[in-house]
């Protein structure tokens, strides 16, 4: 075999910062990323957390049970306050849900190489959110059995859904989210698959990643439509993330009860879910990049960046609680002022000033670089502004609700500890998820990161592993 | 010695440089059934080998259009014809508040004909093909380049075009069995 | 315990299967039911349940009862018992439509008209007797529940022996031997104990029971009798007299601490008329004026034009100051200073002003020197005759119940009776705490000879196992009213006869019954009796079948209201000393209770979870004091406090109530019942507290001397609504719930500033006063704001038409809505509403699908109450409906907001885009979990009953409706078709402007109007078309089809708006 060296060009930014390390071939990255899924020994720490995260499944499943068996009454929801942890986790996770496809789509769309990186787990993170937020439409009803009601054909009585309602715009909206971020993903997928084809070392692992990679070849033809049709779909799933948190955000919207009859919902409820999603990105890729030794691929680069997003959207989150309070305020309607007022010195105030900290005082520290690029800071911050996300929803749905109009329906919401198990089951069933993920799918995009490779002129070269493919 | 028929000859490059460049050669030799096999898409290989553009985006433009139509329709067909309830005071044919729906269908239509049209003509899946014969073949899926003239080719000749191969300074060329 | 919860009812087998069925159902122990997510309270629950009828036995019944109406009866009773449907019904039961008959109530000793609706043979709902003069076709709560207590599965159901099962024959056997071997021996020793006794035909079996047994002692007992209003005629004419009212005359109304809309035996009566001579439309010039001196809040004094809240002791120095303003002879003047001297001062002038329309009404809790009083004022106003009358009592021989009851006490500790039935009642806890009746019947029961024989005899007939039975040898179940016949007076003397409507469930037996037994009569049923004493009666005019058919079908007799007694002047008592108010003690004021009054509906689920007027608490009752007291004692709504007056103490919790007057504590009778069903009492044994154990029989009404001290414990009250959260009042932050900053202000008059109104207040209530109103008509629209007047835009063309009749919709009064809830208990009866519990209204999940608001304004002492029942608003625009995802609910041709149970998946969406929040919620199997006992032959057949996960709420009483456009219908297929235009419609409107909701029917004041809006001559037509009508929350433009007409008050321009500022 030929060794020819070509030299690699000293990397244009300060050490740590670019979007790969230097001494990448387009092997290693393969053989890193890849070796991952194909050889790494399952470690004691991915075992622990996992038994962990499946113990929080069970509990998610047992709650489920019991509230199949003794109905909606065993939460804490009430007249009036019709909705409570289940829709605040639904819209949260939505949320959450948004920060994968917004990287992959949006950046993939302005050409961000450092995208490459994080994408696929982005992706993944995606789904399994979605996956969770899915459930709680579905748990919430009165009568779960009936569900299917909500798809959109002539059913019983040959009565169709009534689309007028956002609840049915949402069945759409998360279930098209969640279709074209699954095929997003797998398309995505599908080179690398056929990299851990060729790699693998055992017939069941072949045949397995074999049928998946539907027998891809990298022919160029093959290349051209694949690149056409990704672009394509990441320019549809790029409007796609925008309408769904909007549509989420009408359900609140569209609603004439004060606190959610606001014009700004959309917007502000895309900007609030990318925020969120973005820290529970950081909250993933920290860990992650220690626990597999990627910081080569994720590097300080990307959190900087990621940071740097969460800056803006967490000042657009910003600017709409102002607002909300403002026009509250300032539309001189005796309900609306009051939502704000009762926001802030009432029963629940402690949860609207804690949101008020997590999500806008906190965030105020990535103007520093110093934050930015400190992974265990970063870390930190990250989970706070996702507790201070669930806040944001509990806040909108219950302070809303718990005293509208007629002061002789106000009420109080207290949640129970099935809503508590209800919650904890589903952050382990994403996690539990995701374990899985990382030890059964690569990570990072193998392909892309060979193109990265190319792209920063690091070539085809040492160190060249004999790997087991050509043990034949 | 081949107890199989040739599916071509295959030649082996270890820098996407290099296939681009045997690309464009082979293409002015004449040859016409040849394909390149690469990790990752390599710019100007496809130009090189002279294909023509993609119908891909006509495809997904059709299915984005039947899906806002098909649930514009649906939505339409629910509340004016099959049950028209007067639902809060507001029409039949409450427009405004059928466009989200639109919407979501529309580009989850896309994105099936996006996904279904690029495999489709890419006709995978595709378990068996020849080129995974190559002995060398799984570095195409790792860090290696391959140029495929196949046998099919008219002006093929098992010699000269080895030949043609060999000029452009490949790792190996080796024949694909059918 | 004497009894055992294992003691097994004879008559039905199949038991012991219902109870391992039980047993298996329901895992969990009953002590923890609590904290299950089942009610706490869920009155069918535990082992009481097990007692309930075999559905076999439910079968016999039906079949039985429905057979009897009309058919004959066929039972463990040969003779043929015919009952009469009301006159407006067909004679036979044509499956699927309800007969309708008439009969009445006994309510504290007098009768009250109902008419019944009977569906099958299974009564179900029970409506007021418009023929009948103490109903005139309305009810009031207890009338509405008393269909539940029928079936109540806690009714004792065998007769039993020292606890254990035993039968009729058994018992029947022992009291005629013992009856025998006395008139052998001249027939002393025995005692009979009744309630106040208002039934001619029970009155003639007393009589030949002393002819009988000379030496019998008959005792009256009833803890509500009105000994006082008695006793104040006493003194001032000689003899007992019952006073009435006649409202509909007056224009010059004052209480003296008389709650005469509610607690009087005429209550209704007077409610119907009291409205009417209140009722404010465009072109009414005058209406009446209320003065209220009160001790409490009651439902009368939040109606005032003019309340003053005093402690009790000065209604009778009050009463005297009036007396010597208006002239009484011999009142020596009494001077009082400030707002008391000026509301006395303006009070007087005014009746003086209307002489002959002016009432003065004094309360049953005030002394008869207060009474006598009263009637000399109204004398010397000469409004005897015109808004005063006396009659004869209804009794058959008024006592002072209290007197009766310390007699017998005494004769059974001097041994003077060794024979003792206790007829109906719940004396042994009832009984004043100064009458150890409780202990001389436990020593009296239990006496024994040397050789260890009882010495005495007691029976008992009770509904339920309770206080009493547990101290008697002998209980016989008693028969509801609703199975078994009998006849009853009401208050005026009008008589009607009780007809049944079912056979007894319980193999329950009547008062009548165990008397004939005693008369060793050969015909022993009440059916038999009481027309034998009628034909009595009626010996020599004419027809008696023919009188007792039309009697039964109209459910009075003709021409039984007494007239009025022509009485000389009114002597005027002696002026008593009048009790010393230390200004260190309280005063403790005693009530009925306005859910379960004298506990004998403390077993009935829907009274218990109805919420009280005013404090809105469930499941329990509470020591109630003003806002400044429970400041000054440093008390909180629920902090447990120990009452102690007179050497008696009882804990109880304490609820702060706003417009009480300063150091008084309201407790109200009927709680802490320790014994009587799994709903009366509590896990923990007993539920509120028992104002009994400090109720003495010398101080009836109030009490003074009171300490209170405070205990360390709280003591979890429920209340539907935080009602300290509905009340706009300054300064009682530390009684609120609510921080001062974010109390809304819902109630607006013109007095209120335009920024107040535009961007503070809610404008929920509207208030004028009636020179307002007058000189402009449009003030109440100016009330609405700016918003109000704005045109309602849309993007959305209009298109859906509302012209086409019949369209319906709801005005409600609140110039004439008095707060009483009869709407909440008819609305729950006819449309099979289920109760939760104490623990699930404590989670803000209650069923009611109509609730009535009070709010409060003003200061805390000093309070405007206003009552506003809220029921679906059936908006056109509404916005329950878009939201919903399945199209559950959805908007009918006829403009109702139709809520499709089968449809909805219970998204709750509906409800949170509600902005007036009457949806509910099935949270839990609430409408199943109490269908396993009897009780479910109450249920409606026309109404669903509704599943666990769906939304349900106020339909219009859609089944009513249906079944009156299906008439309709009917009809105008029967006529010609030239006929049909004109004709057709008439008759259709005719037909609709009969149909009533079931709150409208039930309402004493006619405050809920309902029917056909685009009829121009239906009444709820006009009533829209009024200046005055109003929707709620008009700016939010969901276009309500309920509307409420503005509260218009009649202040007296020489006092202040409300109270007497």
């Amino acid at each position: 075999m030929t060794t020819q060296v070509s030299p690699i060009r000293p990397s244009p930014v300060t050490p740590g910062t670019e979007v790969l390390a230097p001494g990448h071939s387009y092997g290693s990255v393969t053989d890193h990323i890849g070796g991952i899924v194909l050889w790494r020994r399952f470690g004691w720490i991915w075992l622990a957390g996992f038994a962990i995260t499946f113990l929080l499944v069970l509990v998610l499943t047992g709650a489920i049970f019991w509230l199949i068996v003794r109905g909606i009454g065993v939460w804490g929801v009430d007249i009036p306050v019709a909705w409570g942890f289940a829709i605040i986790n639904f819209v949260w996770w939505i949320g959450i849900g948004h920060a994968g496809t917004f990287i992959s789509a949006m950046l993939l769309l302005m050409r961000q190489d450092w995208r490459t990186s994080i994408n696929r787990f982005a992706e993944a993170m995606t789904l399994f959110a979605v996956a969770c937020a899915g459930l709680f439409p579905l748990l919430h009803l009165g009568r779960i059995k009936f569900f299917y009601w909500l798809i959109p054909y002539p059913n019983t009585m040959w009565l169709w859904p009534q689309f007028r309602s956002a609840l049915v715009w949402d069945v759409f909206a998360v279930s098209t989210y969640f279709t074209v971020s699954l095929i997003f993903w797998y398309v995505g997928l599908i080179p690398d698959l056929a990299s851990l084809r060729d790699r693998a070392d055992s017939r069941a692992k072949r045949v397995i990643f074999g049928v998946l990679a539907l027998g891809w070849r990298g022919a160029s033809r093959h290349w051209q439509r694949y690149q056409t049709a990704y672009l394509l779909l990441a320019g549809l799933a790029a409007p796609l993330v925008v309408s769904v948190h909007s549509i989420v955000g009408m359900d609140f919207a569209s609603a004439q009860l004060p606190g959610w009859h606001s014009t700004i919902f959309p917007p502000y409820f895309v900007a609030g879910a990318i925020f969120s999603g973005f820290a529970m990105v950081l909250s993933l890729a920290i860990p992650l990049r220690v626990a597999f030794k990627l910081q080569d691929f994720i590097t300080l680069r990307h959190l900087d960046n990621c940071a740097k997003l969460m800056l803006v959207t967490g000042l657009i989150v910003a600017y709409g609680y102002a607002s909300e309070f403002y026009m509250g305020w300032y539309s001189g309607n005796v309900f609306e002022s009051f939502v704000g007022l009762n926001r802030m010195t009432g029963p629940y105030a402690v949860a609207t000033w804690l949101m008020l900290t997590c999500n806008v005082v906190v965030p105020q520290a990535l103007w520093i670089r110093f934050v930015r690029r400190s992974p265990f800071l970063l870390f930190i911050l990250s989970l706070l502004i996702n507790v201070g996300m669930w806040l944001e929803r509990f806040v909108i749905i219950i302070t809303s609700l718990h005293r509208d109009f007629l002061p002789s329906s106000w009420g109080i919401y207290h949640p129970t500890r099935w809503d508590i198990a209800t919650l904890a089951g589903t952050l382990g069933l994403f996690l539990c998820l995701f374990f899985l993920f990382c030890r059964f799918l690569p990570v990072i995009s193998i392909f892309e990161m060979r193109e990265l490779v190319h792209q920063t002129g690091q070539g085809a070269h040492p160190p060249d592993r004999m790997e087991p493919a050509h043990a034949h | 010695m081949h107890t199989k028929a040739l599916y071509g000859l295959m030649a082996e490059f270890d820098a996407p440089e290099a296939l681009r460049e045997a690309a464009a050669r082979v293409r002015a030799a004449g040859y016409t059934r040849a394909e390149a096999y690469s990790p990752f898409p390599v710019e100007g290989v496809t130009e090189a080998l002279g294909f023509g553009r993609t119908r891909v985006p006509l495809i997904v433009l059709i299915g984005g259009i039947v899906g806002a139509v098909g649930a514009f329709g649906m939505e339409w067909y629910a509340n004016v014809l099959s049950y028209p309830w007067n639902i809060g005071g507001k029409p039949p044919n409450s427009w405004p508040a059928f466009i989200p729906i639109t919407f979501e269908l529309g580009v989850l239509g896309a994105s099936f004909a996006a996904v279904i049209g690029m495999l489709a003509m890419n006709k995978l899946p595709q378990p068996y093909h020849p080129v995974f014969n190559a002995p060398r073949f799984g570095l195409a899926s790792r860090d290696r380049f391959f140029l495929c003239i196949e046998a099919e080719d008219p002006i093929f000749d098992a010699h000269a075009t080895r030949r043609l191969l060999e000029e452009m300074g490949p790792v190996e060329v080796v024949e694909v069995p059918q | 315990m004497k009894q055992g919860d294992n003691r097994t009812s004879e008559p039905f087998e199949g038991d012991r299967l219902w109870r391992s069925l039980e047993e298996l159902t329901d895992p969990a122990s009953a002590a923890s039911a609590a904290l299950r997510e089942f009610p706490a309270d869920n009155p069918w629950r535990g082992p009481d349940r097990a007692d309930a009828p075999s559905r076999r036995r439910f079968l016999q019944v039906l079949g039985a009862s429905a057979a009897m109406a009309g058919l004959v009866g066929c039972s463990d009773r040969p003779v043929e018992e015919k009952i009469v449907p009301y006159v407006r019904q067909p004679e036979q039961v044509v499956p699927g439509r309800p007969l309708i008959f008439a009969t009445a109530m006994p309510f504290n000793g007098y009768g009250r008209g109902v008419l019944v609706e009977s569906h099958e043979g299974r009564p179900t709902k029970i409506e007021g007797n418009p023929d009948h003069p103490a109903s005139l076709g309305a009810t009031d709560v207890f009338m509405q529940a008393s269909i539940l207590s029928l079936y109540d599965p806690d009714r004792s159901k065998t007769v039993t022996r020292a606890g254990r099962p035993s039968h009729w024959g058994a018992f029947a056997t022992e009291l005629t031997q013992r009856l025998e071997a006395k008139r052998q021996s001249g027939s002393r020793g025995i005692a009979i104990l009744t309630g106040a006794v208002a039934s001619p035909t029970m009155g003639a079996q007393i009589k030949d029971l002393r002819r009988r047994f000379p030496e019998i002692a008959w005792y009256q007992y009833e803890p509500t009798a009105r000994v006082n209003t008695m006793a104040g005629a006493q003194a001032a004419f000689g003899r007992p007299l019952t006073t009435l009212y006649h409202l509909d005359h007056a224009r010059i109304i004052v209480s003296l601490d008389s709650d005469f809309l509610f607690e009087d035996p005429m209550s209704l009566r007077y409610a119907r008329h009291f409205a009417n001579a209140r009722r404010v439309r465009s072109d009414t010039r005058e209406i009446t004026r209320l003065y209220v001196a009160e001790s409490t809040l009651s439902i009368t004094g939040s109606m005032a034009d003019h309340r003053l809240p005093v402690r009790p002791a000065m209604i009778t120095q009050i009463t005297h100051a009036l007396a010597a303003r208006l002239g009484v002879a011999g009142i020596s003047k009494l001077q009082f200073s400030g707002e008391l001297d000026r509301f006395i001062a303006t009070a007087a002038d005014d009746l003086k002003q209307h002489p002959g329309t002016g009432v003065v009404i004094p309360g049953e809790a005030q002394p008869p020197e207060v009474h006598a009083l009263a009637h000399a004022i109204n004398q010397a106003l000469k409004n005897v005759g015109t808004t005063v009358t006396c009659v004869e009592p209804a009794e058959v021989e008024p006592t002072d119940v209290r007197q009766a009851l310390k007699k017998l006490v005494e004769a059974m500790e001097n041994g003077t009776i060794d024979t003792l039935l206790i007829l109906g009642g719940n004396p042994a806890y009832t009984a004043p705490a100064d009458i150890p009746f409780a202990q001389a019947l436990e020593k009296f029961s239990n006496a024994r000879v040397a050789d260890g024989r009882l010495t005495n005899f007691t029976a008992r007939l009770g509904s339920h196992d309770d206080e009493t039975t547990f101290l008697c040898q002998w209980h016989v179940p008693e028969a509801h009213y609703l199975e078994a016949w009998s006849d009853v007076r009401a208050a005026d003397g009008t008589t009607s006869i009780i007809q049944p409507l079912i056979l007894p469930l319980y193999a329950g037996r009547s008062a009548h019954e165990l008397l004939a037994l005693m008369l060793k009569e050969t015909a022993q049923s009440p059916y038999e009796l009481v027309r034998a004493h009628w034909r009595a009666q009626r010996r020599d005019s004419g027809d008696f079948e023919q009188w007792w058919l039309d009697t039964l079908k109209k459910g009075v007799i003709d021409g039984t209201a007494s007239a009025p007694v022509q009485v000389g002047a009114a002597k005027i008592p002696a002026p008593s000393s009048t009790p010393s108010t230390s200004v260190t003690s309280l005063d403790l004021i005693f009530r009925p209770d306005p859910c379960v009054w004298d506990g004998s509906f403390a077993n009935n689920a829907w009274l218990q979870e109805l919420p009280k007027p005013f404090t809105k608490l469930v499941w329990d009752n509470a020591a109630l004091i003003s806002p400044t007291t429970a400041h000054r004692q440093g008390l909180w709504d629920g902090d447990a406090v120990t009452l102690m007056i007179s050497g008696k103490q009882v804990d109880a919790p304490v609820r702060v109530l706003p417009g009480l007057p300063d150091d008084v504590v309201v407790a109200h009778l009927g709680y802490g019942r320790r014994r009587g069903g799994a709903v009366a009492t509590d896990e923990n044994g007993v539920r509120g507290f028992d104002a009994y154990a400090l109720w003495a029989s010398s101080t009836p009404g109030f009490a003074t001397g009171l300490t209170l001290q405070k205990r360390s414990r709280r003591w979890e009250l429920v209340a539907t609504r935080n009602h300290h959260a509905m009340s706009a009042l300054q300064g009682v932050d530390h009684v609120a719930g609510v921080k001062p900053h974010l109390k809304p202000d819902v109630v607006v008059t013109p007095e209120t500033s335009r920024d107040e109104l535009e961007l503070k207040n809610r404008r929920l209530v509207r208030v004028v006063s009636l020179p307002q109103f007058r000189s402009n008509p449009q003030a109440v629209r100016e009330l609405g704001g700016e918003s109000a007047k704005k045109p309602v835009l849309s993007l959305y063309p209009t298109s859906w038409d509302y012209s086409q009749g019949p369209q319906w919709g709801m005005s409600i009064d609140l110039q004439t809505c008095i707060g009483c809830n009869a709407c909440i208990v008819a609305c729950q009866a006819e449309n099979n509403i289920p109760i939760v519990g104490k623990f699930e209204v404590a989670r803000m999940r209650e069923m009611h699908w109509l609730r009535v608001d009070s709010y409060f304004s003003g200061s805390p002492d000093r309070p405007s109450v206003y009552h506003q029942p809220v029921p679906c608003m059936h908006c056109e625009n509404a916005p329950c409906e878009y939201v919903c995802p399945t199209g559950a609910t959805t908007h009918s041709t006829q403009g109702l907001n139709e809520m499709t149970y089968n449809r909805c998946i219970g998204t709750r969406y509906c409800s949170n885009n509600c902005p007036y929040k009457v949806r509910r919620f099935n949270f839990f199997a609430f409408g199943y979990q109490s269908s396993k006992g009897p009780e479910q032959l109450q249920k409606n057949p026309d109404v669903t009953v509704r599943t666990r996960g769906v939304m349900e709420k106020c339909s219009y009483c859609v089944q009513r409706i249906n079944r009156t456009r299906i008439e309709v219908e009917k009809t105008v297929l029967d006529l010609t078709e030239q006929q049909r235009t004109d004709e057709a419609r008439q008759r259709r409107q005719a037909m609709y402007n009969d149909l009533q909701t079931a709150c409208q029917q039930a309402c004493p004041t006619g405050a809920i109007v309902f029917g056909d809006i685009t009829d121009r001559q239906s009444t709820v037509a006009t009533l829209k078309a009024q200046p005055h009508d109003y929707t709620l929350l008009d700016e939010l433009t969901t276009r309500p089809r309920t509307s409420y007409l503005a509260r218009v008050t009649n202040p007296n321009p020489a006092l202040g708006e409300g109270g007497v500022a």
